[in-house]
């Protein structure tokens, strides 16, 4: 039991999890190229998705507005960020998802 | 007309900390209500709100969250949810919205307070937002269910919960004044917006919001999930002060109100959440078990980001972790025996097929409860149903004011930690609830739990029907039953059983 727990917190990703709809596979998009090299892992809760990286993910407001192919004000994105896993820091070019401690 | 982007204004705007000259420092800060532990308002300002928004931005947004959670309800009006769902999944609605909605009530007041009396302009604006979010989610969860009242008399208990005293609803009351109500700013910001909203918040409206859309739910999906992306803004708020706290030499004193706010959290949420997700939703839609949400959500990523922010695990990890395999299973059979105190209808949830899942995901699970649940499956089937309704009352904590539990089975392990304070002896579910009770005894000394109130005469007659009435229910229509009148139990009969 412990060591489940503890291995369960042992981890290092961070990332946004959205509300299924349409939002969902524009910001998958987004992190694909946002983060060149980086492993994007995508978990599909059926109410929710998991998109995560390790260490470190962000969302850019010009790849997101090109991935939805429509103007886009990147506070929008709230409405369909239900949580997300890590720190985040948030303005209008960017969101960041970060840990400051890898583990 | 062009309007500038918010990074440009959004700092110099929220400078607001002048320097008071009709009045000290202290007392338009005074500690009782704002929780600065001394530290003077300029090391405020480096509190850095990590999601920020804008008036404008936080109009707009919200109309447009609204607009989808009302045009979502009115497009499944036709669903008729309540007439062709599972009658475990309507316990879950009745349950939450009763135990949910007027929180939220309460949560405004702590946004309230953050607004007034925090020393950090970044949190006096963003509680501000904040207070509106939670006036929205209490307003919300009132007019969701207020449609199935003339269906349902036990759908009233949304908004009547909270204004009874009804067994769970002082579980509830209690924790929420502890962690909103009856603190400081600074502690509502950790405990309420940090601890809880960036953690269990999580299980409630997002996990279960996981089921609710496999069960075909998708108004009460799309309801909680859009709540929750205000959380996802406002709990943040905590995350700040506590960095705060830590470069001023609070480490200590944060991480206190951190493990006080987990642990309450966890025991009122086990008794909610732990046996709606692995009882009474439906077999076949549940995503995952309560253990694996809670893996999910609080030890994967709550606790991962607690470390992050340079806090510990908290000093009670294994306890919890083992509580995390166990505690609401225990919950569950005693909600469940002491149905008629419950204003849902709790569903038992043993089928075969049921325990089978049980067993598999809570290896043991047939050795513990199922033990419990063979007893009571063979009066069901045997009608021997006066022997599946409780004549006593339990012991209840004076910390979680849930009844004391331990795990069935050949080591039978109840236990009660006790503590004798100022004269008088409270009894406590795990020695934990007491560690929360001798950090402070003067927040809690006073209360009288549910036992203590019969005892002390507060409830006349001193019987069942004394208890329901003092409870506040004012029908049988309203006392909880079992969920699908014991139709389960057939399916347990040896004939209808694959093997013994």
């Amino acid at each position: 039991m412990t060591t489940l727990g503890d291995k369960t917190l042992h981890n290092n990703n961070v990332g946004p999890i959205i509300r299924s709809g349409d939002m969902v596979e524009a910001v998958i998009e987004t992190a694909e190229i946002d983060n060149p090299g980086k492993e994007i892992r995508v978990a599909d809760k059926g109410a929710y998705v998991r998109i995560e990286a390790n260490d470190e993910l962000i969302l850019t407001h010009k790849t997101l507005e090109e991935q939805l192919g429509r103007p886009f004000n990147m506070q929008e994105l709230e409405i369909n960020l239900a949580s997300f896993a890590g720190q985040i820091m948030a303005d209008e070019d960017q969101v960041r998802f970060y840990f400051e401690k890898s583990l | 007309m062009a309007i500038h982007p918010r990074k440009n204004w959004y700092e110099l705007t929220r400078t607001t900390n002048w320097t008071p000259s009709y009045v000290t420092e202290e007392e338009l800060f005074p500690e009782q209500m704002s929780g600065h532990m001394g530290i003077p308002l300029q090391n405020w300002e480096g509190y850095d709100e990590p999601y920020k928004t804008s008036y404008p931005e936080y109009v707009s947004i919200q109309r447009e969250k609204d607009s989808g959670a009302y045009s979502v309800k009115a497009a499944l009006e036709r669903a008729k949810i309540y007439e062709n769902s599972d009658p475990g999944w309507i316990s879950i609605l009745k349950a939450h919205y009763g135990a949910i909605a007027l929180g939220e009530y309460a949560a405004v007041t702590g946004e309230g307070r953050m607004a007034r009396f925090s020393k950090a302009p970044g949190n006096r604006n963003m509680a501000t937002f904040g207070m509106m979010d939670e006036l929205r989610h209490g307003q919300i969860q009132l007019f969701f269910p207020h449609e199935y009242c003339k269906k349902d008399r036990q759908f009233d208990w949304a908004w009547r919960a909270y204004h009874s005293n009804e067994w769970a609803a002082i579980a509830a009351k209690h924790f929420f004044d502890d962690i909103i109500t009856g603190r400081d700013a600074i502690s509502v910001a950790i405990m309420l917006t940090f601890s809880f909203e960036t953690g269990f918040t999580n299980m409630q409206f997002l996990g279960l919001a996981a089921d609710a859309a496999d069960a075909g739910d998708y108004t009460f999906a799309n309801l909680i999930s859009s709540i929750q992306t205000d959380e996802s803004r406002h709990a943040q708020q905590g995350g700040p002060a506590l960095k705060i706290l830590i470069e001023n030499g609070k480490k200590k004193e944060a991480q206190q109100k951190v493990d006080i706010a987990i642990w309450r959290a966890w025991r009122l949420f086990a008794v909610l959440t732990g046996p709606i997700m692995d009882y009474y939703t439906p077999l076949e839609h549940r995503k995952q078990s309560f253990k694996e949400f809670m893996y999910e959500w609080i030890v994967g990523q709550f606790e991962r980001a607690l470390i992050d922010l340079g806090l510990e695990k908290p000093w009670y990890w294994e306890t919890f972790l083992k509580d995390i395999d166990e505690l609401h299973h225990s919950y569950h059979m005693g909600v469940w025996y002491w149905r008629s105190t419950a204003w849902w209808n709790p569903a038992a949830g043993v089928t075969p097929e049921e325990r089978e899942w049980l067993e598999e995901k809570y290896p043991g699970w047939n050795s513990h409860w199922g033990e419990c649940w063979d007893v009571i499956t063979d009066n069901v089937i045997n009608d021997r149903m006066e022997l599946v309704s409780p004549e006593t009352l339990p012991t209840v904590c004076n910390m979680s004011q849930i009844p004391l539990v331990g795990i069935p089975g050949d080591n039978w392990d109840v236990k009660v930690y006790s503590l004798e304070h100022n004269d008088r002896l409270y009894h406590f579910g795990s020695e934990v609830d007491r560690w929360v009770f001798e950090q402070e005894p003067e927040q809690y000394q006073n209360h009288l739990n549910f036992v203590d109130r019969f005892l002390a005469g507060h409830i006349q007659p001193m019987d069942l029907d004394g208890a329901l009435h003092y409870m506040g229910f004012q029908s049988v229509e309203e006392l909880g039953k079992d969920a699908h009148d014991f139709a389960w139990a057939e399916k347990c009969k040896p004939s209808n059983t694959k093997s013994a």
